[in-house]
C-alpha cells in the first residue's frame, strides 16, 4: 500500500498528519492510492506513505528553501541591526562603526535550511514514505511519469493524483536585460556575497520584505513601485508599512516602471525606468536587481492541459472547486497552484491535511479559505485577519461599518527615541448589533505573535465587546487591541496616551 | 508639593520604606446633620446650582462636596475618576505622591524599560551569529537610569494633562487634583480630610494601592540594610553582587534584569523553585531557565541575618534546610560583598493612616480591604479597587474595576463589574512567561482528573536557528470536558509576552481545542504552535 508524492514546495513539521488506514484501500490495478506531485508544505501534509520527487530545491518547497524560513531569519538579522542602534540609547556603548557580514549570515541561514531538508528526508523515511527526487509529469489521469536528474524515467499509476507544485517568482517579459542580469527571491537567500546596492522591483509583500531586510542590513536599497504597495491589503496599513520603511532608510521610486537593464563594463547594472507621472526616463546603477512582481504557477512541464485539467488562461493556475477538485474527477490541486487560493504555507498545509482526510473517507470537512490571518514581515511588521477597510466598505456599505482605531507608541520605542507614528491598530466591525469584528489590523513589533491569538478570537466570532471585556496585559503592544475605543466616525484623536 | 515632602531625600540608603509611606493617601468626612439634609435637598436641584453651592460650602469646617471622591491617583483611581467625569460626575482625585501610582513610578513601566535594556544584552550575544561585527560593548547604568526617570516624569505629566482635559461634559469642569494625604474623619457621613480641609461625596473610592513588604530587624537582624523593588528603581549604578530574596514574579523579574545586565545574582527561595503558584510546567521551566542563565539559586533557604561591613558591603547569612527531610541538618552559608540585597517577599496594602476602622471599612487579616464583586466595601458609599483589595494585583484589572464602578454609579449600569476569571498576565522573565486561566493542578482540583486533558509542546524558537545561545519555548494548554474547553494556557519563551493577549480573548469567549485546531497558523511564528498542537 503506497502513495506517492513528487516534491516541489514547503514545510514538513506537519508531514504525515493523517493516519492512512491502509486496509481501506483497494488499489486494484493501480500502483498507488494516491500520488502527490509536489513536496512542499501542502504536498507533504497531504501525503502519508509515498514517494517524493524533488525539483530545484531540497524537500520542503518554497517555504523552507526560498520563502518563509530564510526570509524570517534575514528579517530577524535586520531587526538585530535596528536593535544595535536602540541598544546605545539603552546605555549600551557599542564601539562603531557597525558592520554586517553577509557571508556569515547567509552561510548560517543556508546551513539551517540544509538541516531542515535533511530532517524532512529522515522524517519521510521514518514514515515509510518513498522519496523520489524527480520531476513529475502527467501522462493520463491515472499515470505519472517521473524524470530524474540523470534522465531516468519512472512510471507510476494511481487512483487519485494531487498536484501541489506551488509557484515561482516571475520575470518581466518586456524588459530587455531583466532575465540575464537580475535575480528573484529564489536567488537572494542563496547569494554567497552581499547583493550590494539593490533595486527591488515590485511592491508585493515579497518585495517589501526583501527590501526591508536589505535596508536593515545596511544596504542601499530602492523599491520601484508601479501602482500601489501591498495590493489586496488594507491600503491605509500598507501606507504605514511603506512610510515606516522610508523613515528607516528604504528609498522608493513611486509610479515608475522599469524599461531596461544593462550590464556596465564595471559590472554594475544600469537600470532605466520611466516615471509614469512625468513621463520622463531616469537612470541609476545598482549591484543587484531583484524582481518581485508576482509569482507564476509551476505547471508548464506537468502536461496538465493534455489530460484535460482546466487552467485560468491569464494566471496559468489550475481552476479548483471548494473540495480542491480540478476538471478531471480524480485529480486534485491545492496550495499556490490553485486559482484564487492564498499563497500561504499554513493554508496549503491545512488544505492538504483536509484533502487527505476526505480522500480517505475520514471526514467530509472542507477547507475554509475565508479570513485567513497573515503577517507581513516588513521592518514594521503588519498582521491582519479578515477584511480590509475598503473591502468591508464595499461589501457592507460605509454606513454599516464602524472602524475603531488607535495610534500607539510601543514602550520599547520610547527610550530608544524611535518614531512610533506608524504603529497603528484598526478594528473594522459591523456598526449595528454586537459589532461583530470584520477585520483586524495591527502594525508594530512582533505583529506575527500578536495576531495569531486574535485571529483565533476572530474565528470564534469575536465582537468589539469581547475585545473590551478582556483584561489587557500590561505593558505590551498587544494590549492596545483590547483598549481601542475611538471610532473614525467620531473624528476624535486616536492617539493613545498614558497606560 | 506634598509629594516632594513625602518623597523626602533619602535619609538612609534603604529609602524604600519612605516610598511606601509616600503612597499612603488618607481621607475624612465631616458633616453636621443639618448640613446633610441641606445637601440632600440641594442634590435634587440642577447640577449647575448644586455645583455653585458646593463651591460656596468650601468655607471653614464645611466639607467641599463632589459626586465622586477618589483617594489615590494610580491606575485604578485615575481610570475611575476620568470615566466618572466623562459620565457627568464631578470627580476629584487625592494623591500624596506622583500621579500614576505603582505602575508608572515603581512598577510595570520602569520595570519593562529595564527588561528591554536587559533584552539588548541577550541580543548582543547573538549579533555575531547573525553577521554583525561588534567590538567590546560596555554598559552604562547611569544612561538608562536617567532616560527611564525622564520617561516616568513625562508620564506623570501626561497623567496630569489627561486629568485636566477630561472635562465633565455637563459642567465643563475638569477633574480636580488634591495633593496630600487623605484621612477619614469621624463625621457621620463619610468625609475625608486633606491638609486640614474636608471633602465629601456620596461615592468615595479608595484606590491607594500597595507597597513591597520589608522584614523588620526583629524578624531578620540587619533586614533593614536591604531594599525592595521600590529601591531598585533608585539604584544609581549596577550592583556587582545582588541577592534577591523571594520566589514570586517580582523576584524573578528583578533577578533576571540584574543578572542579564551583568550583576552576579543569587535568588534565595524558601522552597525548591520559583513561581510556585504558576502551573508546575512553568514553575519548573522558569527555575531551570533562571539557573541556565547563570543565576545562583538557593533552594530551601532563608536569610538568617544581614550585617554591614566596614567597606559598606553586606554579608548575608543564609540557613538552608530541606523541609521534606526531617533529619536534614541546617546548613549555614554566607554571601559576601553584597551591594544589593533586595526583598521581594510580597506586597502590602496602603491602608494605615486612612483611619478605615473609623468609617467601618473592614479589612482582612493581611490588611487588604474587603470588597464584594461590585467593589463595595462594608461601608455604604465607600468602594475600593486595585492592589489595596489584594486580588489580582495588576494595572489593567484596577483600571477595569475603576471604570466598571464609574459606569455602575454614574450611568446606572447596575450589573457593571469585573470578571476576575481568565485574567491574562505576563512575567517579564528571560524568556518571558504568559499565563491565563487555570493551572492544570487547579483544573484537576475543580473538575476531576478524568475530565482534564493537557497538551504540551516544547521547541527551540526559529530565532535561535542560527544562534549559539539557545532558549526554549514551552507551551501548555489545559482543557476540560468532552468538548475540550480550554480553561488554561501557559507559556514561556521568546515572544510569549505579545502572544498571549489574543488567545486570552478567545479563551474568554469559551474557545475549545477544536477552535484552536480550526485556526490557520501564521507562519513562521512561535504562536502558531498553539494552533497546531496535538
Amino acid at each position: 500500500m503506497h502513495t506517492f508524492s513528487c516534491v516541489s514546495y514547503c514545510i514538513i513539521s506537519l508531514i504525515l498528519e493523517i493516519k492512512w488506514q491502509g486496509v481501506w484501500f483497494v488499489t486494484g490495478t493501480f500502483d498507488y492510492d494516491l500520488v502527490v506531485i509536489g513536496g512542499g508544505s501542502g504536498g507533504l501534509a497531504c501525503s502519508k506513505e509515498g514517494k517524493c520527487l524533488s525539483t530545484k530545491w531540497g524537500i520542503g518547497g518554497t517555504c523552507v528553501n526560498v520563502g518563509c524560513i530564510p526570509k524570517k531569519l534575514m528579517h530577524q538579522a535586520a531587526l538585530l541591526g535596528t536593535a544595535l542602534k536602540d541598544a546605545q540609547k539603552y546605555g549600551w556603548q557599542v564601539p562603531g562603526p557597525i558592520s554586517h557580514d553577509w557571508r556569515t549570515m547567509a552561510e548560517a541561514v543556508q546551513n539551517h535550511i540544509r538541516s531542515l531538508n535533511w530532517g524532512h528526508r529522515v522524517q519521510l523515511q521514518d514514515k515509510k514514505v518513498t522519496y523520489l527526487n524527480m520531476k513529475g509529469r502527467l501522462v493520463d489521469e491515472h499515470t505519472v511519469q517521473g524524470l530524474s536528474k540523470t534522465g531516468k524515467e519512472t512510471t507510476l499509476t494511481a487512483k487519485n493524483i494531487v498536484i501541489a507544485t506551488g509557484g515561482r517568482p516571475k520575470y518581466p517579459t518586456h524588459v530587455p536585460g531583466a532575465i540575464e542580469h537580475s535575480i528573484t527571491s529564489d536567488d537572494i537567500f542563496w547569494l554567497k556575497e552581499s547583493p550590494g546596492k539593490t533595486l527591488v522591483v515590485g511592491a508585493s509583500y515579497v518585495a517589501l520584505e526583501c527590501a526591508g531586510f536589505l535596508t536593515g542590513l545596511g544596504l542601499d536599497t530602492t523599491v520601484m513601485v508601479r501602482s500601489v504597495p501591498l495590493r489586496g491589503f488594507d491600503q491605509q496599513m500598507a501606507g504605514l508599512v511603506t512610510d515606516y520603511m522610508e523613515a528607516y532608510g528604504t528609498k522608493f521610486c513611486w509610479k515608475s516602471v522599469p524599461k531596461r537593464v544593462a550590464k556596465l563594463s564595471c559590472g554594475k547594472l544600469q537600470v532605466t525606468w520611466t516615471d509614469r507621472q512625468t513621463g520622463q526616463d531616469q537612470q541609476d546603477s545598482f549591484d543587484s536587481v531583484l524582481w518581485a512582481i508576482g509569482r507564476a504557477p509551476e505547471t508548464k512541464t506537468l502536461n496538465l492541459e493534455k489530460v484535460g485539467i482546466k487552467l485560468n488562461k491569464e494566471s496559468g493556475k489550475i481552476l479548483v472547486g471548494a473540495d480542491e477538485s480540478t476538471s478531471v474527477p480524480n485529480i486534485y490541486a491545492f496550495g499556490d497552484i490553485g486559482e484564487g487560493r492564498p499563497e500561504l504555507t499554513p493554508t496549503a498545509i491545512k488544505a492538504g491535511k483536509l484533502l487527505a482526510r476526505r480522500l480517505t473517507g475520514q471526514s467530509s470537512e472542507l477547507m475554509n479559505y475565508d479570513n485567513v490571518a497573515t503577517t507581513v514581515f516588513t521592518p514594521l511588521e503588519y498582521g491582519c485577519v479578515g477584511l480590509s477597510e475598503e473591502e468591508a466598505e464595499s461589501r457592507h456599505g460605509k454606513d454599516s461599518i464602524e472602524v475603531y482605531h488607535a495610534f500607539y507608541k510601543p514602550l520599547e520605542f520610547t527610550v530608544a527615541e524611535r518614531d512610533g507614528s506608524h504603529c497603528y491598530i484598526k478594528v473594522v466591525c459591523e456598526r449595528g448589533g454586537d459589532q461583530r469584528i470584520l477585520g483586524l489590523h495591527f502594525t508594530g513589533p512582533n505583529a506575527g505573535e500578536v495576531t495569531q491569538g486574535f485571529a483565533m478570537g476572530f474565528r470564534c466570532g469575536a465582537t468589539m465587546n469581547h475585545l473590551k471585556e478582556t483584561v489587557g496585559i500590561h505593558p505590551t503592544c498587544a494590549e492596545e487591541l483590547t483598549k481601542v475605543n475611538i471610532s473614525k466616525r467620531s473624528g476624535l484623536d486616536p492617539t493613545v496616551t498614558g497606560c | 508639593m506634598q509629594w516632594i515632602l513625602s518623597g523626602d531625600p533619602p535619609i538612609r540608603p534603604n529609602n524604600c520604606l519612605w516610598c511606601c509611606v509616600c503612597f499612603l493617601v488618607m481621607a475624612m468626612i465631616q458633616f453636621s446633620r443639618t448640613q446633610t439634609s441641606l445637601f440632600s435637598l440641594l442634590r435634587l436641584l440642577s447640577p449647575f446650582y448644586r455645583h455653585k453651592v458646593s463651591r460656596r460650602s468650601m468655607a471653614s469646617d464645611a466639607a467641599t462636596r463632589f459626586d465622586f471622591l477618589v483617594i489615590g491617583g494610580g491606575s485604578g483611581g485615575l481610570a475611575g475618576a476620568r470615566r466618572a467625569a466623562e459620565l457627568g460626575a464631578t470627580a476629584t482625585v487625592i494623591e500624596s505622591h506622583k500621579l500614576g501610582g505603582t505602575c508608572v513610578n515603581v512598577g510595570c513601566v520602569p520595570k519593562k524599560v529595564m527588561w528591554n535594556t536587559a533584552v539588548h544584552a541577550e541580543f548582543l550575544h547573538d549579533h555575531s551569529d547573525y553577521g554583525f561585527d561588534i567590538g567590546n560593548v560596555q554598559f552604562n547604568w547611569e544612561t538608562i537610569k536617567a532616560k527611564r526617570d525622564a520617561y516616568v516624569s513625562r508620564l506623570n505629566h501626561i497623567y496630569r494633562n489627561n486629568l485636566d482635559k477630561t472635562y465633565n461634559n455637563k459642567r465643563k469642569a475638569k477633574i480636580e487634583t488634591i495633593q496630600g494625604h487623605a484621612r477619614f474623619t469621624n463625621d457621620p457621613e463619610p468625609t475625608v480630610e486633606v491638609n486640614g480641609k474636608k471633602y465629601t461625596a456620596p461615592h468615595i473610592l479608595i484606590a491607594t494601592g500597595g507597597y513591597p513588604s520589608l522584614l523588620s530587624d526583629n524578624d531578620v537582624p540587619g533586614a533593614n540594610h536591604g531594599i525592595t523593588s521600590d529601591g531598585f528603581f533608585e539604584l544609581e549604578s549596577l550592583p556587582k553582587r545582588s541577592v534577591i530574596v523571594g520566589a514570586g514574579y517580582i523576584a524573578v523579574e528583578m533577578a533576571g534584569i540584574l543578572s542579564t545586565l551583568g550583576s552576579k545574582t543569587s535568588v534565595i527561595c524558601r522552597q525548591t523553585g520559583v513561581l510556585r503558584n504558576f502551573d508546575a510546567f512553568i514553575s519548573t521551566n522558569c527555575t531551570k531557565e533562571l539557573q541556565n542563565s547563570g543565576i545562583e539559586l538557593w533552594k530551601n533557604t532563608q536569610v538568617k541575618s544581614v550585617s554591614k561591613k566596614d567597606n559598606g558591603l553586606l554579608e548575608v547569612t543564609l540557613v538552608t534546610k530541606d523541609q521534606e527531610k526531617k533529619n536534614d541538618e541546617e546548613k549555614i552559608n554566607t554571601i559576601q560583598e553584597v551591594d544589593c540585597l533586595l526583598w521581594a517577599i510580597g506586597r502590602e496594602p496602603n491602608t494605615s493612616g486612612l483611619n478605615l476602622s473609623q468609617v467601618g471599612v473592614d479589612i482582612d487579616e493581611r490588611g487588604f480591604i474587603i470588597v464584594d464583586e461590585f467593589q463595595n466595601t462594608t461601608r455604604k458609599g465607600i468602594y475600593a479597587v486595585g492592589d489595596v483589595c489584594g486580588k489580582a494585583l495588576l494595572t489593567p484589572v484596577a483600571i477595569a474595576a475603576g471604570r466598571k464602578l464609574a459606569h455602575r454609579l454614574f450611568e446606572g449600569k447596575k450589573d457593571a463589574k469585573v470578571d476576575y476569571s481568565n485574567i491574562p498576565s505576563v512575567v517579564f522573565s528571560h524568556p518571558p512567561i504568559g499565563s491565563v486561566g487555570l493551572t492544570e493542578e487547579e483544573a484537576i482540583k475543580s473538575r476531576g482528573k478524568e475530565n482534564v486533558k493537557s497538551y504540551k509542546k516544547s521547541f527551540t524558537p526559529m530565532y535561535h536557528a542560527i544562534t549559539t545561545r539557545k532558549t526554549q519555548c514551552i507551551m501548555k494548554m489545559v482543557c476540560v470536558g468532552k468538548e475540550e474547553k480550554v480553561v488554561g494556557l501557559h507559556m514561556q519563551g521568546i515572544g510569549c509576552d505579545e502572544m498571549l493577549q489574543g488567545f486570552a480573548v478567545a479563551i474568554k469567549m469559551g474557545a475549545t481545542k477544536a477552535d484552536f485546531d480550526n485556526t490557520i497558523a501564521i507562519h513562521p511564528t512561535s504562536s502558531e504552535e498553539f494552533v497546531t498542537m496535538r
